[in-house]
């Protein structure tokens, strides 16, 4: 992994290197620098699977971030790329011509986050949230207490005590 | 379509009479992983029922019910949580806050029901298969903590800068170590039940963490007039109670209090507690004693428009906060910026004048609506052991009020203290300081019947006594004191073994093959104080309803068995400041409404 990593560094504007003995390398890089990279990896370095790809939202950097973890079976070996983009208009390149369910990952990542992928098949289809019209509910800002107030009714039978409120009527009511 | 598609589903038929490749009764004997988050537990003994796991739940499937069984008390609510499956998402985080480590997450997790209603349990109480479970999700050790466990450490002076001097030696919190502080605080308000005085303490936390230090003025204030005070030798019940205490150290509740208060200007508080402009009602109150359940009575009572006057038997008000405790645990410009407020408020103070000589009693009930005695606890008690009554015997209690009147006291190289409380270590600390002075080398000895682990005292003042000097040697029974040529030689003590007898009752037992001596040739009383009740002439003590032990019997509004005379503080109940400014309040409540009452 060190070789590759040492190869990568040659070539690419990869930073912070997280090694792990029990997971995956991971690598941060310029997100305008993903797909010459990802390309390289699949096809002169073994890298041909493409295990997942996640996103989180740095609401307070303004930032989201998408993790794409790529697999070498020939020598078992994992490697992660995470690469930043703004959190306002949020668009990435696709990778769906390098692997064809990544359109779905991105499907799904458009339909919860909201961040584009301009040219991958489908992206704009129904995913999970049929007849959604709310922000995409996976970003940090989705008030989920308050949509499910809004859309739900509450549970009957439940009710608590604060244990302050509660000691002041069981030890000392009057005073 | 093409024929391929076709027969291809067809295909899938070969297979039909190979080795399956699933695993043969899935429903059985498929545990969930060690640290698998699956259904709740909750030791009940364990769980104060702080309501943490409530606040932290995101999804709100947490409630508090009250549980038949578990009684609410000091320290616990008497309720336990109750979890609505039908909301839970199982993160765990329940269990990562629970300040007692009773909440956990078994690796259970198939539970079938019809009845939908059942999937709301409380764990513990509703009995589960998974209650014996071991594996499942508990907080990870060590340092996953959502909060500190470790206080922010309170800066005190040295002891060779403080053994040879009154100075204040709690240094106080900055504003960054008191947020600090404050952080750790869950909000749970367990503490408050506790608390005498029954202060907002999580609310004054909280102002801390928000900077704003007038709001936590003000809440002081709803429940407590002498917070300077207060925040320096308040006896910290709550502290004893603190749910972070379970697992970690109880935040510093005292010092953030006092926190508070330094950080307000005496010129402010008058805007700050909204008290500039009182409306008066006309009626007027006496007072006996300026100490913490006259001052607080006079306060609540100034505040409600009654015109309000102490008489103090000393030159100074404060009573035994001023002429008890040392001053370099209680400064007197702090117990002075307390009082001057409440001075400011109107409440007038005639110094110097004794109940029953410069006035009695029958005369301040004629001449004021209602009376509020806290008279204290100023009479020293003695041993009466065989040479006790030698003229270099002395009662701690004189000795403490003398050093703060600035008079000189008896001293001398080799001292002794008999005493284990609080009070002992005042005297004891005083002596080391005065002896430093003189001779440039503590000499005292405190002894107790008491053995080191059960002494009254905070241990703090045991361990500093030591530090600045003394000798602190708990678990003797003082025996006699050696007189020749009329001059005192020491102390012979024997060892204690029990303080009780079976009963209960004090019956100090010693073992008197191991004796001891201990050289001195001044010994200070210093095992508790009694109240002088001389101010009641026979004909109160006749109205008044007084018990066994010489205690006056009032009611729950500190009202005696004559309607106009309230009695509160140490001579009710306590002995502590804490106690006194809760009677008082308390008391001012009470004669708000007797005097409402009697008017219409």
């Amino acid at each position: 992994m060190n070789e590759l990593i040492n190869h990568l560094k040659e070539r690419f504007p990869i930073y912070d290197v997280v090694e792990s003995t029990t997971g995956p390398t991971f690598v941060s890089l310029d997100a305008a620098k993903l797909i010459p990279m990802i390309t390289s990896l699949k096809t002169n370095h073994g890298f041909k699977i493409l295990v997942i790809l996640s996103t989180v939202d740095w609401i307070e950097d303004g930032k989201f971030q998408l993790t794409y973890i790529i697999n070498n079976p020939d020598e078992k070996t994992d490697l992660g790329i995470r690469i930043f983009i703004d959190r306002e208009n949020a668009s990435m390149e696709s990778i769906h011509k390098l692997w064809v369910f990544a359109a779905t990952f991105q499907r799904e990542i458009k339909e919860m986050y909201g961040i584009d992928f301009p040219g991958s098949p489908g992206v704009d289809d129904q995913f999970l949230l049929e007849g959604w019209d709310e922000m995409p509910p996976m970003r940090r800002d989705f008030d989920t207490k308050k949509y499910s107030e809004d859309t739900f009714f509450p549970r009957p039978g439940r009710e608590t005590n604060d244990p302050a409120e509660y000691m002041k009527q069981k030890l000392y009511p009057d005073e | 379509m093409s024929i391929k598609d076709v027969i291809v589903p067809f295909s899938a038929w070969r297979k039909v009479f190979d080795k399956p490749v699933t695993i043969k009764d899935p429903i059985n004997e498929r545990p969930g992983a060690d640290r698998y988050r699956g259904f709740h537990k909750n030791d009940l003994e364990t769980c104060i029922g702080c309501g943490t796991c409530e606040v932290i739940c995101e999804n709100e499937a947490i409630d508090l019910v009250p549980v038949e069984g578990i009684e609410t008390k000091d320290g616990d609510s008497g309720l336990r949580p109750r979890v609505d499956y039908g909301r839970c998402c199982w993160c765990g985080l329940c269990v990562d806050i629970c300040t007692t480590g009773s909440l956990s997450l078994t690796n259970a997790y198939t539970w079938v029901e019809e009845d939908p209603e059942k999937y709301r349990f409380t764990p513990g109480v509703d009995e589960k298969p998974w209650d014996n479970e071991e594996k499942g999700w508990k907080k990870p050790e060590p340092n996953y903590e959502f909060y500190n466990l470790k206080r922010v450490t309170m800066e005190h002076l040295h002891p060779e800068e403080r053994s040879d001097s009154f100075i204040e030696m709690v240094k106080g919190y900055s504003k960054e170590q008191a947020e600090k502080e404050a952080d750790r605080c869950v909000e749970c308000g367990i503490c408050t039940a506790t608390c005498p005085a029954h202060m907002g303490i999580p609310e004054y936390i909280k102002a801390i963490r928000n900077n704003d230090l007038e709001e936590g003025l003000r809440i002081l204030y709803d429940t407590n007039p002498l917070p300077e005070i207060c925040g320096r030798i308040c006896t910290h019940k709550c502290e004893a109670v603190c749910t972070i205490g379970h697992r970690g150290e109880a935040l510093s509740i005292r010092w953030l209090k006092r926190y508070i208060a330094d950080q307000n200007p005496s010129e402010k508080y008058k805007t700050i507690l909204n008290s500039e402009f009182i409306e008066k009602n006309g009626k007027s109150i006496a007072i006996i004693g300026s100490g913490p359940s006259g001052l607080s009575a006079a306060h609540y009572l100034a505040l409600m428009g009654y015109e309000v006057t102490i008489y103090e038997k000393l030159p100074h008000a404060g009573g035994m906060m001023r002429y008890g405790i040392p001053e370099y645990r209680l400064p007197y410009d702090q117990i002075d910026k307390d009082i001057d407020y409440i001075l400011s408020l109107g409440v007038k103070i005639l110094y110097n004048t004794t109940i029953g000589k410069d006035i009695t009693l029958e005369e301040l009930g004629k001449k004021y609506n209602a009376v509020f005695a806290g008279t204290g606890l100023h009479l020293g008690r003695s041993t009466r052991i065989e040479g006790s009554d030698h003229k270099n015997v002395y009662q701690s209690i004189e000795l403490l009020r003398k050093i703060t009147l600035g008079e000189e006291i008896d001293l001398a190289e080799k001292m002794i203290v008999i005493g284990g409380g609080n009070v002992a270590m005042d005297i004891t600390r005083s002596i080391a300081r005065l002896q430093m002075k003189k001779y440039g080398k503590a000499g005292v000895i405190a002894t107790s019947l008491e053995t080191e682990d059960k002494m009254p005292a905070d241990r703090e003042e045991v361990v500093e006594a030591r530090e600045e000097g003394a000798i602190v040697d708990p678990g003797w029974a003082p025996q006699h004191i050696e007189i020749v040529d009329d001059k005192i030689k020491g102390l012979h003590v024997a060892q204690c073994h029990s303080l009780f007898d079976e009963e209960g009752n004090f019956n100090p037992q010693c073992n008197l093959d191991n004796l001891k001596f201990f050289e001195g040739t001044m010994v200070v009383e210093s095992i508790g104080q009694g109240m002088d009740l001389s101010y009641l002439s026979d004909d109160i003590k006749h109205e008044l309803e007084i018990d066994k032990r010489g205690r006056i019997k009032v009611n729950e509004d500190f009202q005696s068995g004559l309607p106009w005379l309230f009695i509160g503080g140490d001579i009710i109940q306590g002995p502590d400041v804490i106690h006194g400014i809760a009677n008082g309040h308390t008391a001012a409540k009470g004669i708000d409404t007797f005097l409402f009452k009697e008017s219409k």
